[in-house]
Parts: C-alpha cells; sequence; structure tokens
C-alpha cells in the first residue's frame, strides 16, 4: 500500500469514527420556565416489564402501580394514603352491625370505549376476580373474601371462555350472593362477618376492586389487556402500544370523567433491565423520571452519587416506603417443622431472654449506615408497621429496636451460660436482595462481638427460600414484609397465628397463642379507633415474646427533572400520571 | 453455485440443526425443573393459591406430562408456551423478535469484527516493523485481552457520561433504544463494544496470514507484472489471506452471539441476551426453554452460513 492510500483510510477513519458519534448525540437543554412545554410526554423506564394488567390477577407492585392510572374502583386511597370515593359519589353507607355497604355510583363515569359505567359493571368485575382468585391463583382474590358467596364463587374452577360465559349468565356458581345491584347506581354489599379492613381492601391500587368493562373483557377474556384495542378501562390513560418486554406507550382519555384533567398526553416506558442503564439515560435526559412504576429501589451507588452531584442532588427524592425488614426465629418445636433450635416457646423464660439477646446486640441504627448508607433504608425503631403507615408505634417505641450489647450479654448469660444452645446457628437468608447479604454479614458480625455467639451464614435463592421458610425449616431467617395497603390488618392475620394456619402451614416462625388469635379476631371485625387500638396490643404482643428481631424499614430513591411538576410518591404508589405536567425547559 | 452436494449438504445440516435444536431445548426443560425454587411462589402467593396457579400452569402434572406437552406445543404448534411472570405473552413471537433484534446488534459486531479487523490486519501487515504496526499490534493485544463488557463499560464512561459532561449535554452517546430495533446512531457503540475483541483477533490473525502470502512468489510475480500495489494487496494477498480468518469466523459468530448477553445488559437492548438474563433469574422456566432454544438455532444457522462462505472464499471447497 502506498503512503498516499494509507493517509487516505487514516482520514476515512477519522471521518468515519466521527459522523458516528455525530450521528449518536443527542441534544439536553437543561433550562426550566413555569409555562407548560408543548410536549407533554412523559418518558420513564421500567426495570421489567409487567406482569398483567388485569386487575383479577395483577399482584405485582409494578402492575399497580401502571395500571392505577388505567383503572378506577368505587373507593380509592387519595396520594395522603385516605380512603375517599373514587367512581363513588360518596362514601358508601355502612349498617350499624357493619356488614352492610351501600354504595352510590356517580352518573357520569365513562370507559374510554365510550360504555357508560353502572352498578353491573361493579357487579361483574367484582364477580370475575373473586370467580378467577380460584381457577387462576391469585394474590388479591381474598380482597373480597368477606363478602357473602366469595367461597362459592372462588372454588370455582372453570377458565377462560368458559368463565366469561358463566359470568355473563349470572351463574350461581360465579357469583357472589352478597353483591347486588338495586338500581344502575347502587351497589350493595352484604359482608359474611364484620372486616374493618374492607374498604381499604378493595382501594387497593390496579387490584380485584376495580372496574373491568365485560363488552371488552368478553373479546379475550385471559388477554384483553394485551391488546390496545381492547385494553379498557375507566382511567384517564389508554394503552395506544406495546412491544412486550421493550417498551409501552399510552395517551390520556379525552374528556376524562375525573378530576384532575390529565396533562400529560402521552406516556412511553421503556423496559430496561439494568437500573444503572437506566438512571445514566436519565441523566442524559432521555427520561423524566426515574424510580416510577414499582422501581424505586436504585442501587445504593447511584443514589450516593446523585447526592454527591450539586447539579442533580435537587432532583432526588427519598420516601419510605412500605416494607419492613426483620429477624424471625423458629418459635415452634414439633415433628412438622424442620428447625427446632435454642428460642422456642417451649423453652420458657430462658429462650424469650435468648431471643431478647440476640435482638438487643444489634444495633440497629449501624445497621441502616453500613448496609443501606443511610439512605435506601432507615433503622426500624418504631415496631413491625412501616414508619408512615396505620399502626406504626412512634420513633423508638418498639423495645426490640434498641441496642444494649451489655443487657443483652448478661441475658445470654443467664439463658445460656455454657453456650451450648447458641452453638452451631445458622442465618438464612435469600441474597436477591441486594441489601440481604450485607445484612447477614452485619448481624453475624454484631453476634459474635457482642455476644460471642458464631452465627454461619446460609444463602438460599429466594423461592426456594420462601418455601423452605414458610415451613418452618428455619431457626435463624431473614424475614419481611411489603404491606399491601393501609390497613394493621395487613400485618397480623396473614403472618402469625392459627388463622394464618401456624404452627404447621404457611408459617415461619409457627408462632400463634390463643391471646393472639382471639385478638386478631376481634380486631379484624372492628373499625376505626377500636381497632388501631387492638392492632397495637398485637403489636406490643409480639414485642412481649420477642417474636422478631426488627432490622430496616425500606426507603424508595426517585429522580426527577426540574421541569416535572406534580409527580411523586406516597408511602404505598406513585402520584398519578394525571396530576403531572411537563413545564418548558 | 448451489449445486446439488451443497443443497443435500444444507439438508443434512438443517436436520441436524433441529435435533440439536431439540436436544438442547429437552436438556434445558429438565435441567431447570430442577433448579430449587420457581416464578410464581412468594410472599404473597403461597398456599391454596400457589397449589391453583401451579394448577393452571400445568405444573402440577407429572414431569413427563409437562416435557410431552412441551414437544407437542413446540413441534405441533410451534409454541414454546406463556412466561409466568408477563402474562398474555407467546413465547415464541417474542424470542424471535428478540432475536431479530440480537441479530441486528451481532451483524453490525460482525462488520466491526471482520471490517476493523482485517483493515487493521492489513495496515499493520503492509507497514511491517514502523510506528503504525506496533500501534495497531498493541491495540490489539489490549482488545482482545478485555472482555467486551469491559470496554463497553469504558466506553460508556467515555461517550455517555463524560462526554455529557463535558459537552453540558451538547453531545454524548444516548444510552437505550428508542424503538424496537436501534438506529445506527444507537447500535454502533454496543456493536463495537461486542466487535473490538473479536476484531482484534481477526487482525493478529490477517496480519500473520498477510505477512506470509505477501512473501509468496505469485505476489512477487504480481509486482514484477507492474500491477499496482492496491490491486496486488486486494486481488491477490487479501483472498488468500481471508482464509485463515473464515476458519475461525465460526467461533467468533458464536462469541458474538454468546457476548450480546452482558451487553444488551449494559446497553439496555430488548434482544435476546437481556431475556436470557432476566428469565434465568426470574425462574421463568418457559421463557429460559425458549431463550436456550432460539439460541441454539441461531448458533447453528450462524455455523451453517460460516461454512457456506467457505465455498465462496475458496473454488477448491465443494460440498
Amino acid at each position: 500500500m502506498t503512503p498516499t492510500s494509507f493517509r487516505f483510510l487514516k482520514a476515512l477513519c477519522v471521518g468515519v469514527s466521527a459522523l458516528m458519534v455525530v450521528a449518536a448525540c443527542g441534544n439536553n437543554p437543561t433550562t426550566t420556565s413555569t409555562n407548560l412545554a408543548a410536549d407533554q410526554t412523559l418518558r420513564f423506564p421500567l426495570l421489567d416489564d409487567f406482569g398483567t394488567l388485569d386487575p383479577a390477577i395483577a399482584d405485582a407492585e409494578t402492575d399497580q402501580e401502571i395500571s392505577q392510572n388505567m383503572f378506577n374502583g368505587v373507593v380509592k386511597f387519595d396520594n395522603n394514603l385516605n380512603v375517599v370515593p373514587d367512581i363513588a359519589s360518596k362514601m358508601p353507607v355502612v349498617s350499624s352491625d357493619n356488614l352492610t355497604y351501600t354504595f352510590s355510583l356517580r352518573h357520569d363515569v365513562t370507559f374510554s370505549n365510550g360504555d357508560k359505567v353502572t352498578s353491573k359493571d361493579v357487579l361483574y368485575s367484582w364477580n370475575r376476580a373473586a370467580a378467577m382468585s380460584g381457577a387462576y391463583g391469585t394474590s388479591y382474590g381474598t380482597n373480597l373474601a368477606a363478602i357473602v358467596g366469595y367461597g362459592t364463587a372462588s372454588s370455582n374452577k372453570a377458565v377462560g371462555a368458559a368463565l366469561e360465559k358463566l359470568l355473563e349468565a349470572n351463574d350461581p356458581s360465579v357469583v357472589m350472593s352478597g353483591l347486588t345491584a338495586p338500581d344502575d347506581y347502587t351497589v350493595k354489599v352484604q359482608l359474611a362477618f364484620p372486616a374493618g379492613w374492607f374498604l381499604s381492601a378493595i382501594s387497593l391500587t390496579g387490584s380485584t376492586g376495580q372496574l373491568v368493562d365485560v363488552n371488552a373483557v368478553k373479546q379475550d377474556f385471559d388477554n384483553w389487556w394485551t391488546n390496545p384495542a381492547t385494553a379498557i378501562g375507566t382511567g384517564p390513560y389508554k394503552m395506544t402500544s406495546r412491544v412486550p418486554k421493550a417498551s409501552v406507550d399510552f395517551a390520556s382519555v379525552s374528556n376524562w370523567w375525573g378530576s384532575p384533567k390529565p396533562t400529560i398526553t402521552k406516556v412511553h416506558l421503556d423496559i430496561i433491565n439494568d437500573a444503572s442503564t437506566a438512571i445514566t439515560k436519565y441523566e442524559q435526559g432521555g427520561y423524566d423520571i426515574y424510580g416510577y412504576g414499582g422501581y424505586s429501589n436504585a442501587p445504593v451507588a447511584d443514589v450516593l452519587r446523585i447526592q454527591g452531584t450539586p447539579s442533580e442532588k435537587s432532583q432526588l427524592l427519598i420516601h419510605a416506603k412500605v416494607r419492613t425488614t426483620w429477624l424471625s426465629f423458629n418459635m415452634v418445636s414439633d415433628n412438622k417443622r424442620l428447625a427446632k433450635g435454642p428460642f422456642t416457646l417451649d423453652g420458657g423464660q430462658s429462650a424469650h431472654d435468648l431471643r431478647l439477646a440476640f435482638a438487643l446486640a444489634i444495633d440497629k441504627k449501624k445497621l441502616a449506615t453500613v448496609v443501606c448508607s443511610d439512605v435506601v433504608c432507615e433503622a426500624a425503631t418504631g415496631g413491625l408497621i412501616t414508619k408512615g403507615l396505620i399502626g406504626y408505634l412512634g420513633d423508638g417505641a418498639d423495645p426490640l429496636g434498641a441496642y444494649d450489647p451489655a443487657k443483652a450479654k448478661s441475658l445470654l448469660t443467664g439463658a445460656d451460660p455454657t453456650g451450648s444452645k447458641t452453638k452451631g446457628l445458622t442465618y438464612v437468608y435469600d441474597p436477591s436482595n441486594p441489601l440481604n447479604k450485607p445484612t447477614a454479614e452485619f448481624l453475624q458480625s454484631q453476634w459474635k462481638d457482642n455476644l460471642g455467639v458464631s452465627v454461619e451464614l446460609q444463602a438460599v435463592s429466594h423461592s426456594a427460600f420462601i418455601k423452605s421458610r414458610l415451613k418452618g425449616d428455619y431457626v435463624l431467617s431473614r424475614d419481611g414484609w411489603q404491606a399491601d395497603y393501609n390497613h394493621p390488618q395487613d400485618w397480623f392475620d396473614n403472618l402469625w397465628g392459627s388463622a394464618l394456619g401456624c404452627p404447621d402451614s404457611s408459617c415461619t416462625t409457627g408462632y400463634h397463642t390463643q391471646a393472639y388469635d382471639d385478638l386478631v379476631k376481634k380486631a379484624d371485625q372492628e373499625t376505626g379507633d377500636a381497632a388501631l387500638a387492638d392492632y397495637k396490643k398485637l403489636s406490643q404482643m409480639l414485642i412481649d415474646d420477642v417474636v422478631y428481631i426488627p432490622l430496616f424499614y425500606s426507603r424508595g430513591s426517585f429522580l426527577f427533572k426540574p421541569y416535572v411538576k406534580g409527580a411523586g410518591t406516597n408511602n404505598f404508589v406513585d402520584y398519578p400520571w394525571a396530576g403531572i405536567q411537563i413545564l418548558s425547559h | 453455485m448451489l449445486t446439488r452436494g451443497t443443497l443435500i449438504y444444507i439438508s443434512q445440516r438443517l436436520v441436524l440443526i433441529v435435533f440439536t435444536v431439540l436436544a438442547v431445548s429437552s436438556a434445558v426443560f429438565l435441567g431447570i425443573h430442577r433448579l430449587p425454587g420457581d416464578a410464581l411462589f412468594n410472599e404473597h402467593l403461597h398456599g391454596v393459591e400457589y397449589q391453583n396457579i401451579l394448577h393452571h400452569y400445568g405444573l402440577d402434572l407429572p414431569l413427563w406430562q409437562q416435557y410431552t406437552n412441551f414437544l407437542s406445543g413446540m413441534f405441533l404448534h410451534g409454541d414454546l408456551g406463556e412466561p409466568f411472570v408477563n402474562r398474555g405473552v407467546k413465547i415464541a413471537p417474542l424470542v424471535l423478535r428478540e432475536a431479530t433484534v440480537s441479530a441486528e446488534v451481532g451483524l453490525f459486531a460482525l462488520l466491526f469484527t471482520v471490517g476493523l479487523g482485517m483493515l487493521l490486519g492489513v495496515v499493520a501487515a503492509v507497514r511491517q516493523n514502523t510506528w503504525v504496526d506496533y500501534v495497531l499490534s498493541t491495540t490489539s493485544v489490549i482488545g482482545y485481552s478485555m472482555p467486551s463488557f469491559v470496554i463497553a463499560t469504558f466506553l460508556l464512561l467515555f461517550f455517555a457520561i463524560w462526554l455529557d459532561n463535558v459537552t453540558q449535554g451538547g453531545f454524548y452517546f444516548q444510552i437505550g433504544w428508542t424503538g424496537t430495533y436501534g438506529t445506527i446512531g444507537e447500535i454502533w457503540l454496543p456493536a463495537f463494544a461486542l466487535g473490538f475483541p473479536y476484531a482484534s483477533i481477526v487482525a493478529r490473525l490477517t496480519r500473520a496470514s498477510m505477512l506470509e502470502v505477501i512473501r509468496q512468489d505469485y505476489i512477487r510475480t504480481a509486482r514484477a507484472k507492474g500491477l499496482r500495489e492496491t490491486v496486488i494487496m486486494v486481488r491477490h494477498a487479501l483472498r488468500n489471506a481471508l482464509i485463515p480468518v473464515i476458519t475461525i469466523l465460526g467461533p467468533l459468530v458464536i462469541g458474538i452471539i454468546t457476548g450480546g448477553v452482558i451487553i444488551e445488559n449494559i446497553f439496555g437492548i430488548p434482544g435476546l441476551g437481556k431475556e436470557f438474563a432476566t428469565s434465568i433469574l426470574n425462574r421463568d422456566y418457559n421463557i429460559v426453554i425458549g431463550v436456550f432454544t432460539m439460541y441454539a438455532a441461531l448458533i447453528g444457522i450462524a455455523n451453517l452460513g460460516v461454512d457456506l462462505l467457505y465455498v465462496v472464499i475458496d473454488p477448491r471447497i465443494r460440498y
């Protein structure tokens, strides 16, 4: 090759490279003003596609976050987590025995295809959700379990078009007899037993209490929500296109009946699996928001970096979410539970002191610093129920959240003077959550340093871990709960006690006492202050028996561009898209 | 070119690919069902509800029955089922679409691998023992010493973050794709990251091969005949130097296909590689099987394509 041709090649390479860089580059203006931008398109990433947008079977956080913008229920949680009317014109009239709820519906509600919403739609949607809970195996069908006839509807096994036929024919096998419609705009709900949690349960965002349109559903019973033409709801947004596992688009519904009227006209979601990649794209201006759609668990390193970047720090919102992480002991020793250990209730005061020693030996505040950098979680010192929710005991109110290594050591010495009881213990955790491994290592070091007890660590994959844990296979294990709705009932009857199946079915600790069972039953039937007082007594019962060691409350990390107005979050869900505006920038 | 022998050869290979796909999908089917845990069991869904959903998906059937259902679905209906995590999505069209996305990235990466690799190799050979040769050879060593995900990270740091900061958002590489398929502006960097390590291998191979060829008598004869240097290099030297390169193209193509798993996750590309990672993490049996099946088919077809290239490059080769 001659020198001339080589120079030409070199120039060509440089030229092509420069062209590619220029072609790939974008523009990212940053100025803001208070005027609305001409383009009201909201863009944000999801870290995985949603599971389903069918309210009858939706159970993932992402499903609910997205579908809250497409569907409505008769009542809902507002941004402050109060139950307020949604398509109901007012809060229901409740009978004095708390067994009958009468809902009056608004007359102006329509589905996005123009179909008017009447009481028949409520009946169809709730019966459908109840009927699907059995055959489809759904998590939230039981939100309707208090309604008379739920047991019948949920035990049917029909699926797909066959179930649709039964529903349209009002077949008794799929219809809850306690659900009636005296007229087009009144729904009467007869409960089988008083349930103080009923309104909270049917307010659960994007879930079984939401309304679907029979005319859309019957076109494809199982997959109607996948097709933009039939993904019909009453919400302010409708799906316009979807490429599974790649992207999905929504548009505002013109002349939507509710308020506030949506300003955002289009919503574009990309499915990007890597959180750091999504954050980088946000920082480049590719997204307006990060953390929406149930993906506020940003990597700690990214959050710390953004906190340290003056130009981005103000875009970061750290907000308490609804998950408490704690440690569970095995508290029952019987033939059906593999785990035995020194912490069981039949060990009496000695076992109690051992549990308390293990609890007091952990510095929860240091745990939040070491594991979460005081960013993505905070020390759990106010009881089982996460800070900000009904039933939270108050900062520092949980004695199990205290750190007292001297007392811990003293208790251990009294309960296990030879060290034989605490020999060979293993703490089991699932490493799928990146916080769980450092938490396990922190616990191990605290017990070693403050008690002189060596505890082995064992990592088990998530679903296998949960399966074994609920069977009672572990003496010490990572535990926790993410609340479904803002009601303390969601923290007690499904985690401990005979009603759940304890000691031998779906019960991590095995914990159940007659007093606990009786009080759970009573509290679940009560409403208002009476219920709250009893739920707090239940909290105290768990504390007195040292059933758990509180570790931390999770926080979510969100990023909002300065030109995005009205976006935010409460402990449970994102603020709806309808309240968001894009300012010119 | 498509002689009867070649057609028979292609048919035999296609049959072999079908058997390979069957073997891979069966092995994955049986293997993944032995893994602890599944996609459905969680803190909110257990007990009776869990049993109900197992029944709904036929996961409570004996394994042999699930396997025969799977086989009949795949071969009789081309149906790989639906994911457990993302309902309402048919796996066969999903992985097919994702495979085409990955193929797009892979083809661009292959362009870099072959185009850039050969260019660097030829230039290094022609300028042997000059600073140009040293620079290119060093670059090649660096290229094949670093895994593609390390290169991708450095490229992202430079083009997506540093350039964005330095130019105050004026010029930078916009990470992620805006549509199902990528534009040139979106694809060049991931393709480069994926292809560069292999381009380095091709460069070294091309250089060695070229150095051997340009010392041959027929090259000297061509020069003596007064042919232009460009013609000698391209028509006489490069074509003969290509054969060893084509030989390693098969493994390189497989490397590019499998390398896409990491690159697609780093760059947020909605391809088969991204699916591979998420489906395994989700324990989503059906989609894991679908992804592996598609990979097996892709690799089989890519290898067949490379083998057919021999015929084009070297007229002496006949099937």
